[in-house]
């Protein structure tokens, strides 16, 4: 790693982290305020509930999800935070290297005495710093917001925990992704619409499931791997799932390396 | 007219992957349908409700066991996809002059800034209308082996005017985004934060009742297909509210982008 690198994209990277920290941070506040109000409905909703049969609670996506606990409400309202979480993440990974080659300075960086897995390590790292810091804000937030407005209620802090741990993995799915992906196209003009794609493409994938009943597909989103529904309710991580999550992280990176050391870089004639 | 052309040429790419995406995302949703379709056990418990109940929980716009039902279940979704790729394109097809670094060329041609704007505007649009339009078709084509009645069309016409409002209110947020902020790359990605934020606001007016003003904020809100099932019109407060947001934003782009510098 080399620490000038490493800064130059540290600083460059740092407003973006900030105001999507400051966003997310406002929504949990926004979102995580409105439980007060809303659980006396809940509980009322739950009650007609559980007399329905339970192929229609399916058919209209409301089973599994209890929304009177905090944490089960809380599983609800996560997922706005994930897909927020999964676009930066996707972001930041097209646009790593796939930057220099659009700004025209990738030949000046790469003219450095610097062999190009040191570079790749250190745009990671600092990618992966700013990634932290945007986790640091939501468990220091959500943590802060849940205690505010939890009223009476209780709750695990244990499965609390393993859900908002869940996100380091989460956003290096979507990093790896996004990196390996622009390696392998030869020129990214945007990156937004690329992050978006891939972002909201797993939602999607994911929503489809609870609305219309599994099938295969849906192994493949990191939103169904780490599903806040499934990891309140098991108090655990849904382990095949995730092991395939971090297969596929595991592969991106070793690929990333693999296709950047040998990439033909386009050069300002 | 040859901007026109340039730039519909240009995007033929990007309009050919939505529409693969969008009949993609048509032809799985309507698998996983053929499920409930006409579902006897369902159908037995929904003729224990009474129809208070269904009335409370918009059954009828939301019914899965009906074709209907399940398109106004997916209308929420059409929106959702059909306005990011409106935004997307807005927002790219002024600002990407300047980050391909051909602003320069395109603006010594003997035509005036206005001009440019407007043939691009037309560029984007006709690729609005052509998803649409891919939209529209594959629902019907996938949804005729069900054989719905004269409703269901009526019903689907007007949520693709619907959807084709909310593309117009991006699309026009977006292009005015592309020539009012001086750094190109901030057009695209305030596109999208304004899209994502929508999106999460149209949540909350479900969540608490007293947040019912949201619905004013967020282009998501303005249509609701429960409504347009019931009553087949449209609320004339938020169709004159989304004409303000279009006409407000072309407006602006015509006057910010007339008088700015470029980024070269």
């Amino acid at each position: 790693m080399r620490m000038n690198i490493f800064r130059q994209e540290f600083n460059m990277r740092l407003r973006s982290v900030i105001i999507w920290s400051a966003a997310m941070l406002a929504m949990l506040f926004v979102f995580t305020s409105l439980f007060t109000a809303f659980a006396p409905d809940a509980e009322l909703l739950n009650e007609m509930m559980s007399k329905f049969p339970e192929a229609l609670l399916t058919a209209f996506g409301m089973n599994g999800v209890n929304l009177a606990t905090i944490l089960g409400y809380f599983s609800f309202i996560f997922l706005f935070v994930q897909v927020c979480l999964a676009i930066q993440a996707a972001n930041y990974g097209f646009g790593l290297v796939s930057v220099e080659e659009r700004e025209w300075t990738a030949d000046f960086l790469l003219a450095k005495p610097v062999g190009r897995p040191q570079i790749l390590t250190s745009k990671l790292l600092a990618a992966l710093s700013g990634l932290l810091i945007t986790d640091i804000v939501v468990w220091v937030s959500s943590f802060a917001f849940i205690q505010l407005f939890k009223g009476d209620r209780t709750y695990d802090t244990q499965t609390l925990v393993l859900l908002l741990l869940s996100i380091v993995p989460f956003q290096l799915f979507f990093l790896a992704v996004g990196l390996v992906v622009s390696l392998l196209m030869k020129r990214i003009r945007s990156v937004t619409p690329y992050a978006m794609a891939l972002g909201f493409g797993m939602y999607f994938l994911s929503v489809f499931g609870d609305m219309l009943g599994e099938s295969v597909l849906e192994k493949i989103t990191p939103f169904r791997h780490f599903d806040a529904q499934y990891i309140i309710q098991h108090d655990a991580y849904d382990m095949p799932l995730v092991l395939i999550s971090v297969a596929v992280i595991l592969v991106s990176l070793v690929g990333s390396y693999v296709l950047y050391t040998r990439r033909n870089i386009p050069a300002v004639v | 007219m040859n901007i026109f052309l340039r730039e519909l040429k240009a995007n033929l790419k990007s309009l050919l992957i939505w529409g693969v995406i969008v009949v993609l995302f048509v032809v799985v949703g309507t698998s996983k349908f053929t499920a409930y379709y006409e579902n006897p056990e369902m159908l037995a418990i929904l003729d224990t409700l009474p129809p208070a109940m269904l009335a409370a929980f918009n059954m009828q716009a939301f019914n899965l066991t009906t074709v209907t039902g399940f398109f106004g279940l997916m209308f929420t979704y059409y929106a959702l996809m059909v306005a990011i790729a409106a935004a997307m394109w807005g927002s790219d097809i002024i600002s990407k002059e300047e980050r391909d670094k051909t602003v320069e060329f395109a603006l010594t041609l003997p035509v005036t800034r206005g001009r440019v704007v407007t043939a691009k505007a037309l560029a984007a649009l006709v690729n609005c209308v052509a998803l649409l339009l891919i939209t529209w078709g594959t629902s019907l084509a996938s949804t005729a082996q069900f054989h719905p009645d004269s409703e269901f069309y009526k019903f689907v016409g007007l949520c693709m005017v619907a959807l084709f409002l909310i593309q117009l209110i991006f699309l026009a947020i977006g292009i005015f985004l592309g020539c009012a902020l001086k750094q190109y790359r901030r057009a695209s990605s305030i596109a999208v934060s304004l899209l994502l934020g929508t999106y999460f606001l149209s949540i909350l007016p479900g969540l608490n009742k007293n947040l019912d003003f949201v619905k004013y904020f967020t282009p998501f809100k303005y249509f609701d297909a429960g409504l347009l099932l019931r009553e087949s019109r449209f609320d004339v407060t938020f169709v004159l509210l989304s004409l303000v947001i279009v006409v407000a934003s072309m407006a602006g782009a015509y006057l910010t982008y007339t008088r700015r510098d470029l980024y070269i």
